[in-house]
């Protein structure tokens, strides 16, 4: 079934806007509950999702698969350490730049919904993945062991960069992006690594 | 309450978050969690689980807060009793260790109900300005000679990495955990060590 993108955009949008407004935890709200808030039909909810859990793991996909789309394609065309360097920059800028504003709702919430536990599990080794291959092309001349030390530090800051970055604005987020990038090249130009 | 009466109930709101957490490892769903089950399980009455927790909500809660006023208590101690700068640097990294020897064979599921809950989410937010400040004084006393904007920044910056370390280090077995943690307190301080911060 084709659905209306925008319309879909605008559903998700003042859905989020109610949860907001219910301060509910999230797995207690049911799909009819939320149409009533929203004063639309149930149909319209069901005709685009299952439930309130399939629309958060469609939101945090939403995010993710256009991370992933920005890292395969930049790694593809990543040639010298700068091209590398320079994608580990912008790949932190586009994070920032396309969590939305309800991105702290979604956030909290796959914490729970097992679906998007085990979604965040995944993400959590893709990006693992690539930023091993990142740091190996932009640092060159690490060991194995350093490089697999490095790479799980790296990560471990990306999602204390993430859990940040979803309660703050976009003006914070950039503010404190320029010390975070700093601070990981720091760390990565350590070559011996301590 | 005399001191007997106030052990037992610290042991029974222990056996009380434990049987919880079972249940949720097990069902995968808080609504899952009954106060009558757990009641007949420790066989006692659910009047004794209710008059400590009002809501299953309330369980994850107290044990978050239990667990880090702890970990803020032992942390203090340590802060007020440092003089030198030496001290300072090792009231910081002392922290780090002590967070990662106490964390509970369930710290998993306990980190990532704090990160859902909304009571959880807001004392998680509140807890996390008084780590910051405390992260604050001793950058600036450990580290002597840095001005306020740079202290402010690594702090937030230390702050946002000590959250991802935490996320790290409650998914991944117990015996892999020092390793990190010390790879992770020298990354802290080589970053700490640049006086003039870029």
């Amino acid at each position: 079934m084709k659905v209306d993108v925008q319309k879909k955009v605008n559903i998700i949008q003042r859905s989020m806007n109610s949860i907001r407004k219910m301060d509910k935890t999230v797995h207690t709200i049911s799909f009819s509950r939320l149409a009533d808030e929203m004063e639309m039909p149930l149909k319209e909810l069901t005709d685009i999702f299952l439930d309130v859990e399939d629309m958060f793991l469609n939101e945090q996909k939403r995010v993710t698969r256009k991370m992933e789309e920005f890292l395969e394609k930049g790694i593809k065309d990543c040639k010298t350490p700068n091209d590398a360097k320079d994608l580990m920059e912008s790949s932190l800028l586009k994070m920032i730049d396309i969590l939305p504003d309800h991105s702290d709702l979604v956030y909290s919430a796959i914490f729970y919904l097992p679906k998007c536990l085990a979604e965040r599990d995944r993400t959590k080794k893709y990006y693992r993945q690539k930023l091993r291959i990142i740091i190996k092309k932009g640092w060159p001349g690490k060991i194995d062991s350093v490089l697999e030390r490095q790479t799980d530090l790296v990560l471990l800051s990306l999602y204390g960069f993430l859990d940040y970055c979803v309660k703050v604005n976009k003006k914070e987020r950039k503010e404190v992006l320029k010390d975070f990038t700093n601070m990981i090249n720091l760390h990565l130009q350590d070559r011996l690594f301590f | 309450m005399n001191w007997y009466e106030k052990k037992n109930s610290f042991n029974l709101k222990d056996k009380v978050v434990n049987r919880a957490v079972n249940s949720l490892r097990k069902n995968k769903r808080i609504e899952q969690i009954s106060f009558a089950a757990i009641a007949e399980e420790l066989d006692v009455s659910i009047d004794d689980i209710t008059s400590f927790y009002a809501t299953t909500e309330d369980i994850f809660l107290q044990a978050q807060k239990k667990d880090w006023e702890s970990l803020h208590r032992y942390w203090d101690k340590q802060i007020k009793k440092a003089k030198t700068p030496g001290d300072f640097k090792n009231a910081f990294e002392i922290f780090f260790e002590r967070f990662v020897e106490t964390l509970s064979k369930d710290a998993d599921l306990r980190f990532e109900l704090s990160c859902y809950l909304p009571e959880c989410v807001k004392f998680r937010d509140k807890n996390r300005i008084k780590v910051k400040e405390k992260f604050t004084k001793l950058i600036k006393r450990g580290w002597p000679g840095k001005n306020e904007i740079v202290i402010q920044r690594q702090s937030e910056l230390v702050t946002v990495l000590f959250y991802g370390f935490i996320d790290h280090i409650v998914h991944i077995p117990k015996n892999e955990r020092s390793k990190i943690l010390s790879d992770f307190r020298n990354m802290l301080n080589l970053h700490l060590q640049d006086r003039k911060f870029f």
